[in-house]
C-alpha cells in the first residue's frame, strides 16, 4: 500500500492532538492530559512505522505559490531519520509521565511536545527544500516553549538565545533557496542535484557561497562552531526529557538539513574539492574537539552531555563533510546512534535529578550503590559512545574513519580526520566514565551508611533500557542497517 | 459602470464624514449605524468599480495648461484602491469600539471618513497632477486625526508630521514639474518621458528622480525623513493602524511607484547611478528601521518603527526596477498592509482594555488577552516572513525579483532583508514571548480585570488573520493578479 | 475711438479728485464715496478688460492736444486693463475687512484724513498702472510714497510712527534713485515718453556708443524700484510698517503698493528698455540672486518672528522674493509667473493681514504666537481664512499659490543655467513656509480652555465675515480656473512688445 495517507497523517494527527490539549479549557485533569498525549504518541508512531513501512509516497498538499508547493515525498533518508525519531520520541514522552510530575504546567509541555513530534515528521517526509524550511522554522517556534519550560530567568533567556540563534541559521538557508531557486532546476530533492548547467555558468563562485551559507545555517541546528552557542545554554535549562529530544532529535534536523542541501540540492559533484568542502571539514573537525574539550572542563552533569552534543554531532557533519560513501554510511549510522545514546543519557541526567536533586558530577559519588540498573544503563551507553566495539558507536566511528583515509579530499584530512576522532574519543572516555568510577567506587573515606536503595520507578527505567539496548543492538547487528544507508542515495 | 462613479465614490466618504459631524444622532449606535453603512457602501462601490472599471478618464477640473484634476482606474488603482477598499469598513468596525474611550469622536470620524475618500482619490488619479493634489490633501486631513488628543506631544507630532509631510511633497513637486515638461503628467506604464526631448540632460533627470524619489519617500518614512512617523503614534490606535500603516505611509509608497514605473520609466532609470542610489537608502531604511524597533520599548512606536522597515522592503522592491521586482513591491504592499493594521489592531486592544503601552508592562498578558495575544503571535510571525504565512509569499517574491535582476547591489539586498527579518525576530517574538511566559513568581492577579475585547474589535482582527493565513497558504489567483498588474496589462 | 478707452482716464482723475472731495466731508460720507469710487473704478477697469478681451487692440491716449513727443500720454493694454482691476477688488475687500478695526484704532477726526489717502493712493497705483510716461510715473510713485507714509502713520501710536520714518527715508532714496536715472535716461535719449525712448535705446545699443551709461542708468532705477518694493536686502523698513499700522493699510501696502512698484519695473524693463536688452545684462542676475535670497532670509527671519503679524510681514519679504526670481528668470514664462505671483500674493496676503486682525482680536489683542492658542475656535471665519491664506503661501493645490509655483517651476525648466538653483530655493522655501505657517495654523486650532478670551459669533461681523469669504473664493477662483487668468497675461505681455 502507498504510504502517503500514513505519511500525512503521522504530520497532521499530532499537530491536531497538540492543539487539541492546548487550547481546550476542559481538559485539565493529569490523567486526561496523560491519556491523550499517549494515545497520540503510540497513533501517530504507529503510522509513521506504516508509512515508512510502505516505502513510497509523494504528495503535494499546496501550492503556496507559483513554483512553491508543500510536497511530501518519503525516501530513504527520509525514512531513516523518522524511525529515529519515532523511537526517541516514545522513550522521550513514556519518561515524561513520570518524570514531568514534578513540573508545572504539564499541559502545555505535553501539547508542544507532541506538535514537535508531527512537525518533525513534515521535516522528515518533505520533498523540498521550502517544505523543509517550512517545518524546520515551526519545529524551532514549538520546541521553544519546551526550552524555557521551567520559565526562570536563565531558562527564558537560554529559550531566547536558542530561538534568535535558530531563526539566524535559517534565514541564512532561506538566503540561498532564493537563489537556488534562481540557479536550479527545481526545489525538490533530488539525489545528485538540481542545479541548471547553463545558469550556473560564470556564477559558480557565487553558488558556492550560497552553498556554504546554507551549510553554515543548519550548522546552527547542528551545533557546529562558529554558530554553537546557544546549544549548551539552552539544552540543560530544559526539563530532562526534553534535553534528551533537544539533543538526540532537534539538532539532527540540521544534520538533516545538510545532507539535503550537499547531497540532493548542490550535489557533490560541484562541492567536492571547492573551498566549501575544506572549509566544513575544518569547522566539523574543529568542534569536534573543541566540544569535548568543554565537556572535559564541565562540572554539571547536563552541560557537559550538551557540549558532547556539539562535539558528537560533528562526528556526523564531518562525515557528511567527506562526501562519499563509506564515510556517509557512517554518519547515518552515527545519526542513529548518537540519538539513542544521547537521549539515553540525559534521561539518565533527569532520573538523576528527580531520584536524589543532585546536578553536579562530584556530587554523584556512590550512586552505583543507590541505582545500579540506572548507572549500568549510563556506563554502557557512555562505551558506546566512546565507541568501544561491539555498541553502535563503534561501528559508525569505524565508518567514519575508513571513509577519511578512502581519500577523494586533501590528504591532511585523511590523517587529520582520524586522529582528531580518536583524541575526541579519549576525552569523551574522559568526561563520561568518572561518572561510573564515582558511582560505582566512590572510594575510601566514603560513608555507605546513608545510602539506601532508590531505583527509580519501571516507568522511568524503561525508555532508558530500551534506548541503552537499541544502541548497542545497532552495533551488534548492523548489517541490515548498513545495507539500508548504503541503498539511500 | 460609468465614469463619473469614481468621482461620487471619492466623494461619497467626504460627506459621509460632514454628515456625521453635523447630524445629532440619538444614540451612539446610531453613528455606528450611519457610518458603517456609509463607509461600507462605499467600499462595495469602489469595488464593483474596480472589478468593471471604466477605460476612459474623467476630467474634472482643468487647473492650467494642460493640468487637470481627473481620474482613471488602471492596475496600479486597483491594488491601492482595492486595498483601501477592503481595510476601511474593518477599520471603522475597530475604531467605533476603541474610541469609547476617547473624547471628541464626531470630529475624530469626521477626519476619518474623508481620508478614506481622499485616499480613493490618490488611487483613481490619472495623471500625476491629480495625485499630487489628492496626496497634499491627504496630509491636510490627517493632521487633525494626529493631533486628536490635544497633548501637548500631539501637537508637537502632528506639526512634525505636517513640515515633514509639505516639504516632501516640496520635492515631490519638482518631479511633477519636469514629468509636465520633459513627458506628460498622464501615467503611463513604462513611462512617459520624451526621449528627445531630453537630449543630453539625463543626469539631471536622474537627480531629479533622486529629489522627487526621497520627497515622496518622506510619507513612506524613508531613512533620513522618519522620524514623523513613530511621533505621531500618540494618535489614537485605529490612526496608527490604518493610517501610519498603511493608507498614508503606502500612498507614499505609491506615488514613488507611480513616479518610477509610470512616469520616468523603469528602462530610463535602470543601470543608472539614480537606481544605485535610492536602492541604497532603502536598504538602509530597512536596517534602521528594524534596529530601531528592537531598541524601542514603547509598544506601538516598536510597531512604527517595524511599519518603516517595512515599507522600505516594498520600496527595495520597486528600486529593482523590473516588472517582477513591482510584483514584489506590490505583493508586499498587500501582505504587510493586512499584517501590520492586525498588530497595531492587537497592540490597541492591549492598550485599550490594559492601559499598558510598554512593552516590559505586558509580562503575561496572553493569559488573559488569549485571542488577541495569539493573533498577534500570528501576526510576529508572519511579519518575520515564516512559510505558511503571507509574509513569506511577499519576500519570496521580492528575493526572486531581486535574483533575477543580477543586479549585486540587489543580491546583498536579500541579505539585508534577511537581516532584518532576524531583527524582526526578536522585536516581536520578545513581545509575545513576554506575553506567553512571564517569569516564574508572576502574580496574576494584578492583570485582574483584563480580558479580550468585544466582538467590533475582535471581528477586523480575526478576519485579518484568517487573511494572513489564507494568503500564506494559497496566494497565487492574488500573484498571478499583480504580475499581470506589473507587466501593465490592465 | 470707443468711449472705452476714455475709462482709464476716468478713472484716476475720478480717484484723484474724490480725494479732495472726501476731505470735506463727512465721515460716513466719505466712506460712502471711497466704496463708490473704488467700485467705479473697479467697474471702468473691468468694462476696458472685457472690450479689450473681446478684440480691442491696446490703444495710446492722448492727454490734451500734444502729440508726443511733448505731450503725455496714457496706455492701456489687456495687462494694465487686468491689473487696474484687480487693484481695485483688492482694496475694496481690504478696506471692508478692516473697516470696524479702523473705527477703533484711528482717531475720529481723521477718518476722513484716511479716506483721502486711500483715494490717493488708488490713483496713484492706476496711474502706474496705465501712465506711458516716465515723468508722470515719477510724480505718481511720490504722491503713492506719500499716501503710504499716511496710512501707515494713521494710526498714531510709537512704533508707526517710527516705521513710518524709516518707510519714508528708504522710500525717498529709492525715489531719488528713481529720479537720476530717469533724468540719465532723459539726457541720454531725450524722451520722456516710453515708447519714444524705447526706439531711441535701440539706436543707442546698436551703436554701442552710450552702452555702460546705459547700463548705469538702468541699474539705478531698478535698484530704485527694489527698495521701494522691499526686495531683500532693502526690507527693513517692512516688518513694522506692516505690523503696526491699522489692518487695511497693511493689507493694501503689502499686497497692492508694493505691487504697483513691480508693476512700473516690469513696464519699464518691456516698454522702455526692451526685454531682450534687459536679459543682456547683469542686472537680470543680480535680481535673480537677490529674489532667491530673499525667499529664504525671508522665510527664516518669519520662523524666528514671534508675532504673529511681524511674521506675515517678513513672509511678504518672501513672497516678493519669488516675483524677483521670475523676473530675473529673463524668459516670458518666468515674467508670466511674476505677475501671477503678484496677483496670486495679493490674494493670499491681504486675506492673511484680515484673517489675523480677527485672530489677534479674540486674543487679548495681543500679537504674540502663544496668545493665538485656539483662536481659529473663538473666530471661527478668521481661523478658515488664516487656514486658506497659509495653504495658498505654502502652495497647496487648489489655491492660488500653488498655481504661481507651478508656473514658476516650469519656467525655470526652460531656462537651463537658474534651473537648479531655482528649483532646490523653490522646495526649500517651500518647507520654510511650511514650517511658519502651518505652525500657526495648528496653534491656532489647539484648543485652548483656560485662555479666557471671548469667542465672536460670525453674524456679529457680517462685513468682516463677507470680505474673508470673498477673499476665500479669489484664491479659490484663481487656484482652480488659473487658466483664462494666465492667458490673459499672456495676451497683455505680448502686447507690451
Amino acid at each position: 500500500m502507498d504510504g502517503t495517507v500514513w505519511m500525512l497523517f503521522s504530520i497532521g494527527f499530532p499537530v491536531l492532538t497538540g492543539l487539541l490539549l492546548l487550547c481546550v479549557p476542559c481538559i485539565r485533569k493529569r490523567g486526561a492530559v496523560v491519556t491523550v498525549t499517549a494515545a497520540g504518541l503510540v497513533v501517530t508512531s504507529l503510522s509513521v512505522f506504516a508509512a515508512v513501512g510502505a516505502g513510497k509516497g509523494t504528495c503535494t498538499l499546496l501550492t503556496l505559490t507559483e513554483d512553491v508547493p508543500v510536497y511530501f515525498h518519503m525516501d530513504g533518508a527520509g525514512r531513516l531519520f523518522a524511525s529515529v525519531v519515532t523511537i526517541v520520541w516514545l522513550c522521550g514522552g513514556a519518561f515524561a509521565f513520570s518524570y514531568m510530575k514534578h513540573e508545572r504546567e504539564e499541559k502545555r509541555y505535553f501539547g508542544c511536545y507532541l506538535i514537535v513530534y508531527g512537525i518533525l515528521n513534515g521535516l522528515d517526509f518533505s520533498g523540498n527544500i521550502v517544505t523543509f524550511y517550512m517545518f524546520y522554522e515551526f519545529m524551532t517556534i514549538m520546541s521553544f516553549p519546551l526550552v524555557l519550560h521551567t520559565r526562570s530567568r536563565e531558562a527564558i533567556m537560554a529559550g531566547l538565545k536558542y530561538l534568535f540563534y535558530s531563526f539566524c541559521g535559517a534565514y541564512l538557508v532561506l538566503f540561498g533557496i532564493y537563489f537556488l531557486h534562481r540557479y536550479g532546476t527545481t526545489l525538490a530533492f533530488t539525489p545528485g542535484g538540481v542545479l541548471s548547467p547553463e545558469a550556473v555558468a560564470g556564477r559558480e563562485a557565487f553558488l558556492l557561497l550560497m552553498a556554504f551559507l546554507m551549510i553554515l545555517g543548519f550548522g546552527v541546528k547542528a551545533g557546529m562552531f562558529p554558530l554553537h552557542g546557544w546549544l549548551p545554554t539552552a539544552h540543560p535549562v530544559a526539563p530532562a526529557p526534553a534535553s534528551a529530544v533537544l539533543s538526540g532529535i532537534i539538532v539532527k534536523s540540521g544534520v538533516l538539513g545538510m545532507l539535503r542541501v550537499v547531497y540532493y540540492l548542490f550535489g557533490t559533484a560541484f562541492l567536492r574539492g571547492s573551498w566549501v568542502q575544506y572549509v566544513w571539514l575544518s569547522l566539523s573537525l574543529f568542534t569536534v574537539f573543541m566540544g569535548s574539550m568543554l565537556a572535559y572542563r564541565e562540572k554539571v552533569l547536563k552541560k557537559r552531555l550538551a557540549y558532547s552534543t556539539v562535539s558528537q554531532v560533528s562526528y556526523i557533519l564531518f562525515g557528511l563533510a567527506v562526501m562519499n560513501q563509506t564515510a556517509l554510511t557512517g554518519s547515518m549510522l552515527h545519526v542513529v546512534c548518537h540519538a539513542c545514546i544521547k537521549s539515553g543519557l540525559f534521561l539518565f541526567a533527569g532520573a538523576i535529578i528527580v531520584q536524589t536533586g543532585k546536578t553536579r558530577v562530584e556530587e554523584l559519588t556512590g550512586i552505583g550503590k543507590e541505582m545500579p540498573v540506572l548507572l549500568w544503563c549510563y556506563t554502557i551507553c557512555s562505551l558506546a559512545l566512546i565507541g568501544i566495539p561491539p555498541t553502535g558507536g563503534f561501528i559508525s566511528k569505524w565508518y567514519l574513519a575508513m571513509g577519511a583515509l578512502e581519500g577523494g579530499v586533501l590528504p591532511v584530512f585523511g590523517w587529520l580526520g582520524p586522529a582528531v576522532l580518536l583524541v575526541s574519543a579519549l576525552l569523551t572516555a574522559g568526561y563520561l566514565l568518572p561518572v561510573t568510577i564515582r558511582g560505582f567506587f566512590p572510594g575510601n573515606g566514603f560513608d555507605y551508611a546513608h545510602l539506601h536503595k532508590r531505583e527509580p520507578a519501571a516507568a522511568m527505567l524503561l525508555p532508558i533500557l530500551i534506548l541503552t539496548i537499541v544502541s548497542v543492538i545497532a552495533g551488534m547487528f548492523p548489517g541490515e542497517l548498513i545495507r539500508f544507508v548504503g541503498s539511500m542515495i | 459602470m460609468e465614469p463619473v462613479m469614481m468621482f461620487v465614490v471619492v466623494l461619497l466618504p467626504v460627506l459621509a464624514g460632514i454628515l456625521v459631524f453635523l447630524l445629532p444622532f440619538r444614540k451612539r449606535v446610531h453613528m455606528l449605524v450611519f457610518l458603517e453603512g456609509m463607509v461600507t457602501l462605499t467600499s462595495v462601490l469602489a469595488i464593483c468599480l474596480l472589478v468593471d472599471h471604466p477605460g476612459d478618464k474623467l476630467a474634472i477640473v482643468k487647473f492650467t495648461g494642460d493640468l487637470t484634476l481627473s481620474f482613471r482606474i488602471d492596475g496600479m488603482s486597483m491594488v491601492f484602491g482595492g486595498m483601501a477598499a477592503f481595510l476601511w469598513p474593518l477599520a471603522t468596525l475597530y475604531a467605533f469600539e476603541y474610541m469609547k474611550h476617547e473624547q471628541r469622536e464626531k470630529s475624530f470620524f469626521l477626519f476619518y471618513t474623508i481620508t478614506y475618500g481622499v485616499t480613493l482619490g490618490i488611487a483613481f488619479a490619472e495623471d500625476m497632477m491629480t495625485m499630487y493634489f489628492f496626496y497634499e490633501l491627504l496630509t491636510l486631513v490627517t493632521v487633525p486625526l494626529v493631533m486628536h488628543t490635544l497633548s501637548r506631544e500631539a501637537i508637537l507630532a502632528s506639526r512634525r508630521y505636517l513640515y515633514y509631510s509639505l516639504g516632501g511633497a516640496a520635492f515631490g513637486f519638482l518631479g511633477l514639474i519636469f514629468i509636465i515638461v520633459y513627458g506628460s503628467p498622464d501615467f503611463v506604464m513604462g513611462g512617459s518621458l520624451n526621449l528627445a526631448k531630453i537630449g543630453g540632460r539625463t543626469n539631471l533627470l536622474l537627480l531629479i528622480y533622486v529629489l522627487a524619489f526621497l520627497g515622496f519617500g518622506v510619507k513612506a518614512a524613508l531613512c533620513p525623513f522618519n522620524s514623523w512617523l513613530p511621533a505621531a503614534g500618540v494618535a489614537p490606535t485605529p490612526v496608527t493602524a490604518l493610517l501610519h500603516a498603511v493608507a498614508v505611509v503606502k500612498a507614499g509608497a505609491f506615488a514613488i511607484i507611480r513616479l518610477t514605473y509610470y512616469c520616468f520609466g523603469v528602462e530610463f532609470l535602470r543601470g543608472t547611478w539614480a537606481q544605485g542610489v535610492v536602492m541604497t537608502i532603502a536598504l538602509l531604511t530597512i536596517l534602521y528601521g528594524s534596529g530601531r524597533a528592537v531598541k524601542e520599548t514603547h509598544f506601538k512606536r516598536r510597531l512604527a518603527y517595524s511599519t518603516i522597515s517595512n515599507l522600505s522592503y516594498i520600496l527595495f522592491g520597486v528600486t529593482i526596477m523590473t516588472p517582477l521586482g513591482l510584483a514584489g513591491a506590490l505583493t508586499h504592499m498587500l501582505c504587510h498592509a493586512v499584517m501590520k493594521i492586525c498588530s497595531f489592531f492587537c497592540a490597541g486592544a492591549v492598550i485599550c482594555k490594559s492601559g499598558r503601552t510598554f512593552i516590559y508592562e505586558l509580562d503575561g498578558i496572553g493569559r488573559k488577552m488569549p485571542m488577541v495575544m495569539g493573533i498577534f503571535t500570528v501576526a510576529s510571525l508572519a511579519l518575520m516572513g515564516t512559510p505558511g504565512l503571507c509574509g513569506f509569499v511577499s519576500k519570496w517574491y521580492l528575493a526572486q525579483a531581486a535574483a533575477e535582476s543580477g543586479n549585486p547591489l540587489a543580491f546583498a539586498g536579500v541579505g539585508v532583508l534577511l537581516v532584518s527579518a532576524l531583527l524582526t525576530a526578536v522585536y516581536m517574538l520578545t513581545v509575545a514571548v513576554r506575553a506567553w511566559f512571564p517569569p516564574v513568581g508572576f502574580c496574576e492577579d494584578s492583570l485582574a480585570g483584563i480580558k479580550d475585547p468585544g466582538i467590533c474589535m475582535l471581528l477586523p482582527i480575526v478576519l485579518f488573520a484568517g487573511v494572513m493565513v489564507l494568503l500564506g497558504l494559497y496566494s497565487m489567483p492574488l500573484t498571478d493578479f499583480l504580475q499581470r498588474v506589473s507587466r501593465g496589462m490592465y | 475711438m470707443d468711449f472705452v478707452c476714455n475709462f482709464p482716464f476716468f478713472s484716476i482723475l475720478l480717484t484723484l479728485f474724490s480725494g479732495t472731495v472726501c476731505s470735506m466731508l463727512p465721515r460716513r460720507a466719505a466712506r460712502w464715496v471711497n466704496t463708490g469710487v473704488i467700485l467705479a473704478a473697479g467697474g471702468m477697469s473691468l468694462a476696458l478688460l472685457i472690450w479689450l478681451l473681446q478684440g480691442g487692440d491696446c490703444f495710446v491716449y492722448m492727454m490734451g492736444h500734444f502729440p508726443a513727443p511733448w505731450g503725455n500720454e496714457i496706455r492701456a493694454g489687456i495687462l494694465e486693463a487686468a491689473m487696474a482691476l484687480f487693484f481695485c477688488i483688492i482694496m475694496l475687500l481690504s478696506m471692508w475687512g478692516g473697516r470696524k478695526k479702523l473705527d477703533e484704532e484711528v482717531e475720529e477726526s481723521k477718518h476722513n484724513l484716511y479716506y483721502v489717502l486711500v483715494n490717493l493712493l488708488l490713483s496713484s497705483l492706476l496711474a502706474l498702472v496705465y501712465t506711458n510716461d516716465l515723468f508722470t510715473a515719477y510724480v505718481f510713485v511720490e504722491i503713492n510714497t506719500i499716501a503710504a507714509c499716511g496710512l501707515i502713520m494713521i494710526r498714531q501710536i510709537g512704533r508707526t510712527l517710527a516705521a513710518a520714518v524709516r518707510y519714508m527715508i528708504m522710500s525717498l532714496v529709492g525715489s531719488g534713485l528713481l529720479l537720476i536715472g530717469l533724468c540719465m535716461l532723459y539726457d541720454l535719449t531725450g524722451h520722456l515718453l516710453m515708447s519714444n525712448i524705447r526706439q531711441s535705446v535701440e539706436v543707442i545699443m546698436a551703436e554701442g556708443t552710450y552702452a555702460i551709461p546705459l547700463v548705469i542708468t538702468v541699474a539705478l532705477m531698478v535698484v530704485g524700484l527694489a527698495i521701494k518694493s522691499a526686495l531683500f536686502p532693502f526690507h527693513a523698513w517692512l516688518p513694522d510698517a506692516y505690523g503696526y499700522s491699522t489692518i487695511s493699510s497693511a493689507a493694501i501696502l503689502s499686497s497692492l503698493a508694493s505691487k504697483g512698484y513691480i508693476f512700473l519695473l516690469i513696464k519699464i524693463i518691456y516698454r522702455v528698455i526692451g526685454f531682450e536688452v534687459f536679459n543682456n545684462t547683469h542686472i537680470i542676475n543680480v535680481l535673480f540672486v537677490f529674489g532667491l535670497m530673499a525667499m529664504v532670509f525671508g522665510s527664516l527671519s518669519a520662523i524666528k518672528e514671534s508675532g504673529i503679524r511681524r511674521m506675515i510681514a517678513f513672509s511678504s519679504v518672501a513672497q516678493v522674493g519669488y516675483i524677483y526670481m521670475g523676473i530675473g528668470l529673463g524668459t516670458k514664462a518666468g515674467m508670466i509667473a511674476s505677475v501671477y505671483h503678484i496677483f496670486a500674493h495679493a490674494a493670499g496676503k491681504a486675506l492673511l493681514f484680515i484673517a489675523v486682525i480677527g485672530l489677534t482680536d479674540v486674543s487679548g489683542f495681543s500679537r504674540r504666537f502663544i496668545d493665538q492658542t485656539g483662536a481659529g475656535f473663538r473666530n471661527k471665519i478668521a481661523g478658515i481664512g488664516f487656514t486658506v491664506g497659509s495653504l495658498s503661501m505654502v502652495g497647496v493645490p487648489v489655491f492660488a499659490g500653488f498655481v504661481s509655483k507651478i508656473l514658476f517651476a516650469q519656467a525655470a525648466v526652460n531656462n537651463s543655467r537658474k534651473l537648479l538653483p531655482t528649483m532646490i530655493v523653490l522646495a526649500v522655501s517651500t518647507i520654510l513656509n511650511a514650517i511658519y505657517f502651518m505652525k500657526t495654523v495648528i496653534r491656532i486650532y489647539t484648543p485652548a480652555p483656560d485662555s479666557g478670551y471671548e469667542g465672536v459669533a460670525i453674524g456679529k461681523e457680517k462685513l468682516y465675515a463677507l470680505s474673508i469669504l470673498l477673499f476665500i473664493v479669489l484664491n479659490i477662483a484663481l487656484g482652480m480656473s488659473s487658466q483664462p487668468v494666465v492667458d490673459a497675461i499672456s495676451a497683455g505681455l505680448d502686447m507690451f512688445g
